[in-house]
């Protein structure tokens, strides 16, 4: 059996499969500041049999949660003569650009803590000045004396070269084993000494947190006699080893929200569809992310806590791409200054919640409007609800404001609510050279069916998928994946004068890295698999597009093909190229995948394909272009295999809703999944 | 109070033409960042992109600095005074820079306005301005500390057609390509610019054939008395009176100077009046700025006192009204030269912030370092053999305000998106050793709450005959404590050559000679404080003193506190602190 938990804010899901493909699911608290108790209280939930469990899969937020709440551990840092400061002069940027009272992100190393020792290499990566070990030890014994828990080391230019930070490694753990140590060396290999000093510090300042963690996760897995394959969700979409995430526990930051978006590939693999746009709209966000002929894209482009206003910490891993913006259910509708209305980033959360929850909410929500316009019923509460309570909120919250009826402002709210998410699947799409006619939208979490129908058409994406299950798709995505290890080098070289034969050798040795690294995760050599990228810009530019490469050794013709592959990808993106500028590798990319064997998905069974079997209510439902309309609402559970619907309907399941727009149809595939045709041409 | 825009269009629609607009704007922002060929536009975002209205209203602006916030406006209006709105065509791209006419700031800062036609009619346009790397003129980098006239200072595009009709003018691109030091970085970034342009255009056509053209337009109308609305709310919170400040610019690069600088700032209900009458005449050195420059400066600092946090549009400065003399240092006219227009433009800035700071402590702080620390070295790269060119700011020390401490080592007012260049990248692309980039911690900036510490970067250069061209205002008066904090520290740099001798300090200089060895020492300034340094807590004092902001020597003189040099225990005050109540 595969078991995948993930905890969340306010819970901690569970989701099985078993070896007939029946999948199951569960839910319990989380439990802060011990969340193995909530992992444990969930298994317990699912009632299944514990000593069964053949592979356990596990997203989490504790090293998320240790970051934004500064819950790590004292850590010090030890860097190159003359640079202490990197950290915190970072790189001078001020997003809130006309704010005069600018705060700058505060270090999390502070000064007297970051300490320098003489050593030095050029941009070559040739040894300037050698490590002096006298300076490293004084530097040690002076960190161990502040009680330090974690130590970074970052010196420049070891990304070329990291012979003086495996020197100082060596230095520490002979002199200190107890503490944690990272070198940036070992969490990323890319240039640019601020990015790769943060990373490395925020890798320790997490280190000894995600070792106490997992330790305790896995004691009580033992205790109950789960003897497991444990692995950890990590942010490139992959799956890593309990001991590998102890040592870079930094690669767990996206842990939980990666895997809906993997989990979105993987299905339209099943289905047949390569270009997907998942969707995930859950209380206080929305996600989205694109996929490209069945390619999750992955970058290094990531920051905790950036925002239009702030500058934020960068992360230099590798992390799904997804584009997240503050509106979800919970997001609260409010009108500023001059009379605009606005919904979100600010979010009622699970308490007080939504008006509709009864539980003390005033402000109104997104999912307020939903109600009000009848896309929701009170029925789908897990409260009672009081109507007069959410109609009186919005009336006076919004209505009055413009003078409008209480339904007219209801759809107001949805449709701002729409038009934030619009611009961020725009972002995504069309901004990003994706015309998405040819895309279809995967919609999921709790919201996600509600708003993807109107979205799509808004768009012009042609189709609409709500998976089984949509409200835990993310946890059942995490059933789906393999180890994955990406390897990022950073290897400046102009196309035009590439080095073959040591080009080759270069991407020989990430691939042995990763034998290797599979090798201690037990992981045989037969069952992994690489896809390569490679950085490529113009000379002269500075960011660069990722460019699929091809595997094996380089000849002649691969880099021809390569160059124009990368003009395409750059005029898709930016609407033209350069023919005659010479084009250069900034990175170069290893994926590797140690493939598993995963279950099987399941045909739907039950159910009736005639859709009246399965007809709950009719209700009526206010819709933008014609007002009040009589509804019919289905059970989506009693709907079978080619069961057929036009819209104006919805389709309420446990924990979501689909709302099909009049013109809109859809239908159910052999799995279960809602297949809508959105009415686009 | 609240007050409603009346419309007859349903409020949402406009709010989401409203939204699609903004995004635009910031798509077109981040396409330029995206394929340009120049640090200074990638690293530095040197650049401005945005969207206005048929006639030259600023609807949207992508800023990555706040210096280009008033002259999309001008450049477009230059337009239509030139062309009129016959002349102007589908496909056609207008490329300008000059200072004096619609350019605004200086002439390595070129301009690019496309008109934006739907149903045959002129409906908006959207436009760019960028910093290239090279424009020509008398020095590498264009820009030049000690031209005389603009027509050192590079090529000027006084508004001319790019495209005709969507055809290309070869004839200018071989005229830039003969007449700059890097053709392929100005080109490319001329191309980055023209896709950039004709996305905004692609943008807003789907956007009208959405939502027709009635629907569009009132939204514009909507979006511009929206931003107006919030700026009169903002103005009405603030105290009304007349405030005064002076202050002096350095010098203009050939020693002349100090150049006194003044501000009377007139706060009523709905106006907002900077009267900068009875500042210095222009001057012969480069340091001038032209009206324009100076509205943006004004601008900038009008944005940070009534709502840093909005979208800015031409509805927003409804209530801003700018007085000059003509010709003076901050209302230049031709053929002055402006080269490095922002010691000026940003003096201009500054005081009115100075004027201001005492009385809206809540939105404003102290002094900072002000200029832009710009710093031009260009040479041979030793291993490529291939000509290298750096022009980048630098970043310092930002003034406390009430309830925080100025911050470290961030770029100027002038600035803002805008990132360093980092170490790793500056050796391999540039013939450099970086010996140091660390925090200048001078323990200037005394008080309740200190002023942000500047940084230290230091170049060595790796081959014989580069040239640095180092231009850093505020070297004599210092960026000002408010409240009883203590003034800042000065920017200025040194050189140390490989035979011992130091050379230094200097302000602005104009092409220092460097030869393999010889290292140049840049040092930016430390913001003022706030407040009585007396009332700094113990323990923050203390702290200080263990980070090393401060001396052992300074907490004790400046903040009357005994600091163990060893432990960094407080060890007892100092006699005035105490009087003063500790």
């Amino acid at each position: 059996m595969r078991v995948a938990t993930d905890i969340g804010g306010t819970f901690t899901d569970l989701v099985y499969v078993n070896d007939k493909g029946e999948i199951g699911v569960a839910k319990s608290h989380t439990t802060p500041p011990y969340f193995e108790q909530g992992v444990m209280d969930v298994i317990e939930k699912s009632r299944i049999d514990q000593a069964a469990i053949e592979t356990f899969i596990h997203g989490t937020t504790v090293i998320i949660n240790a970051l934004t709440e500064r819950k790590g551990v004292k850590t010090g840092l030890i860097t190159t003569k003359g640079f202490r400061d990197t950290l915190e002069i970072a790189r001078g940027n001020r997003p809130d650009l006309f704010n005069v009272r600018y705060q700058k992100p505060v270090p999390f190393v502070d000064r007297y803590l970051r300490r320098e020792v003489e050593e030095r290499l050029n941009y070559k990566g040739e040894v300037l000045t050698p490590l002096n070990k006298e300076q490293l030890k004084e530097v040690i014994f002076y960190l161990k004396k502040e009680k330090v828990e974690a130590i970074a080391v970052a010196y420049l230019h070891s990304y070329v070269n990291p012979v003086h930070e495996i020197e100082t490694v060596e230095l520490i753990n002979e002199l200190w084993p107890e503490v944690a140590v990272t070198a940036s060396y070992e969490v990323t290999k890319e240039w640019r000494e601020y990015e790769r000093t943060s990373t490395t510090v925020l890798n320790s300042y997490v280190k000894p947190i995600a070792a106490s963690y997992v330790n305790r996760l896995h004691t009580k897995l033992l205790e109950n006699k789960t003897d497991s394959q444990n692995y950890i969700m990590q942010s490139n979409g992959g799956t890593t080893t309990f001991h590998s995430a102890k040592q870079t526990p930094i690669n767990m930051v996206e842990s939980g929200p990666v895997a809906g978006i993997y989990g979105a590939a993987v299905l339209g693999e099943i289905i047949g569809e390569e270009n997907i746009i998942a969707f995930d709209i859950g209380g206080t966000t929305a996600k989205c992310s694109l996929i490209n002929q069945g390619k999750v894209k992955v970058s290094t482009d990531y920051f905790i806590e950036k925002t239009e206003r702030n500058a934020g910490y960068p992360i230099k891993v590798p992390v799904v791409d997804i584009v997240e913006i503050g509106n979800g259910g919970g997001s609260i509708a409010w009108i500023d200054g001059a009379g605009s209305l606005k919904v979100g980033p600010q979010s009622a959360g699970a308490l007080p919640g939504p008006v509709a929850y009864g539980q003390g909410g005033t402000e109104p929500t997104t999912t307020d409007a939903n109600l009000l316009t009848g896309r929701l019923s009170p029925e789908n509460f897990d409260y009672e609800v009081d109507l007069e309570k959410v109609r009186t909120s919005i009336k006076e919250k919004v209505a009055d404001c413009f003078g409008l009826s209480v339904e007219e402002a209801a759809l107001g709210i949805i449709r701002i609510a729409n038009s934030n998410m619009l611009n961020a699947l725009k972002l995504i799409s069309i901004r990003k050279g994706h015309n998405p006619r040819e895309f279809s939208l995967l919609a999921f979490g709790g919201g996600g069916s509600m708003h993807a129908p109107a979205l799509a058409k808004e768009l012009g994406v042609k189709k609409v998928i709500v998976p089984v299950a949509s409200s835990v798709f993310s946890a059942w995505g995490m059933l789906m994946t393999d180890l994955r290890h990406d390897y990022i080098q950073t290897y400046i070289r102009r196309l035009n004068q590439l080095d073959l034969p040591e080009l080759n050798k270069e991407w020989c040795s990430l691939e042995t890295q990763a034998f290797k690294q599979f090798k201690e995760e037990g992981m045989e050599k037969g069952k992994v698999l690489f896809t390569r990228f490679a950085d490529i810009r113009y000379l002269g530019q500075e960011h660069t597009v990722k460019v699929p490469v091809q595997n094996g050794e380089w000849t002649e013709e691969t880099v021809s093909e390569v160059i124009k592959r990368f003009g395409d990808l750059h005029e898709q993106h930016y609407t033209f190229k350069l023919e005659g500028t010479p084009a250069e590798i900034v990175n170069l990319h290893l994926t590797a995948f140690g493939k598993v064997v995963k279950p099987t998905m399941k045909k739907l069974e039950s159910g009736s394909s005639h859709a009246e079997d399965a007809l709950k209510q009719t209700r009526p439902v206010y819709y933008e272009e014609h007002g009040w309309m009589d509804t019919n609402v289905y059970d989506r559970l009693l709907l079978g295999k080619d069961a057929r619907i036009s819209g104006p309907a919805i389709i309420e399941e446990s924990s979501a809703s689909t709302v099909l727009y009049p013109s809109q149809t859809l239908s159910v595939d052999e799995y279960g999944n809602i297949i809508i045709d959105t009415g686009v041409e | 109070m609240i007050q409603h825009v009346q419309t007859k269009i349903d409020p949402f629609t406009l709010e989401i033409v409203k939204d699609s607009l903004i995004a635009i704007g910031d798509e077109m922002f981040i396409a330029l960042a995206k394929t340009s060929m120049s640090p200074i536009i990638y690293e530095v975002l040197d650049y401005a992109s945005g969207l206005l209205d048929s006639k030259g209203q600023l609807l949207t602006q992508g800023n990555g600095v706040t210096g280009f916030i008033g002259m999309l406006s001008d450049m477009v209006k230059q337009t239509l005074k030139k062309f009129g709105d016959g002349q102007i065509k589908p496909g056609d791209i207008i490329i300008i820079n000059d200072s004096y006419a619609g350019g605004g700031s200086h002439l390595s800062d070129v301009g690019l306005v496309m008109p934006i036609f739907y149903q045959g009619e002129l409906v908006a346009f959207s436009a760019n301005k960028a910093h290239w790397t090279e424009v020509g003129g008398k020095d590498p980098g264009s820009f030049s500390n000690d031209a005389t006239e603009i027509f050192q200072e590079g090529l000027q595009f006084p508004c001319v057609k790019l495209f005709n009709e969507g055809t290309m003018n070869e004839a200018i691109i071989d005229i830039i390509e003969a007449n700059v030091r890097f053709p392929e970085l100005s080109l490319g970034d001329m191309w980055a610019q023209v896709a950039a342009l004709k996305t905004g255009e692609k943008r807003v056509i789907e956007l009208y054939e959405k939502h027709g053209k009635d629907t569009v337009f009132s939204s514009v109308e909507y979006l511009l008395d929206h931003g107006e609305q919030l700026a009169r709310q903002e103005l009405c919170k603030l105290p009304k009176g007349t405030f005064e400040a002076e202050s002096f610019i350095d010098d203009d690069g050939f020693g002349n100077g100090p150049f006194k600088v003044k501000v009377k700032v007139t706060i009523t209900n709905d106006k907002f009046i900077a009267d900068f009458r009875g500042s210095h005449p222009q001057v012969p050195g480069p340091i001038n700025c032209s009206y324009t420059a100076l509205v943006s400066a004004v601008r900038a600092i009008f944005l940070a006192i009534t709502n840093p946090s909005q979208d800015a549009n031409d509805g927003v400065f409804r209530p801003l009204e700018i007085i000059t003399d003509k010709g003076s240092v901050l209302s230049a006219e031709r053929p002055a030269p402006v080269s490095i227009y922002w010691e000026s433009m940003l003096a201009g800035a500054d005081l009115i912030w100075k004027a201001l700071a005492p009385i809206m402590p809540h939105r404003l702080s102290a002094g900072h370092l002000l200029s832009v620390c710009s710093v031009v070295l260009s040479g041979t790269h030793p291993d490529t053999k291939e000509p290298f060119l750096i022009v980048e700011p630098s970043v310092g020390g930002w003034g406390a305000a009430e309830g925080q401490d100025g911050a470290r080592g961030q770029f100027c007012i002038g600035d803002g998106e805008t990132y360093n260049v980092p170490v790793e990248v500056a050796e391999t692309r540039y013939g450099v050793l970086v010996d140091e980039y660390s925090l200048h911690t001078d323990g200037a900036g005394a008080g309740e709450y200190i002023g942000g510490a500047g940084v230290v970067r230091s170049y060595r250069a790796l081959s014989d005959q580069q040239m640095a061209s180092v231009t850093f205002g505020r070297h004599k008066f210092l960026p000002w404590g408010i409240n009883r904090g203590k003034d800042g520290s000065a920017n200025h740099f040194y050189v140390e050559k490989a035979n011992g001798e130091v050379d230094g300090p200097y302000g602005i200089y104009a092409r220092y000679p460097l030869n393999t060895g010889d290292v140049v020492k840049l040092v930016t300034a430390t913001g003022g404080g706030y407040g009585d340094p007396f009332k700094r807590p113990v323990e923050k004092v203390a702290k200080d003193a263990r980070n090393g902001y401060i001396s052992i020597k300074q907490a004790k003189e400046d903040f009357g506190v005994l600091v163990n040099p060893e432990t960094f225990a407080v060890e007892g005050f100092a006699k005035e602190r105490k009087q003063k109540g500790e």
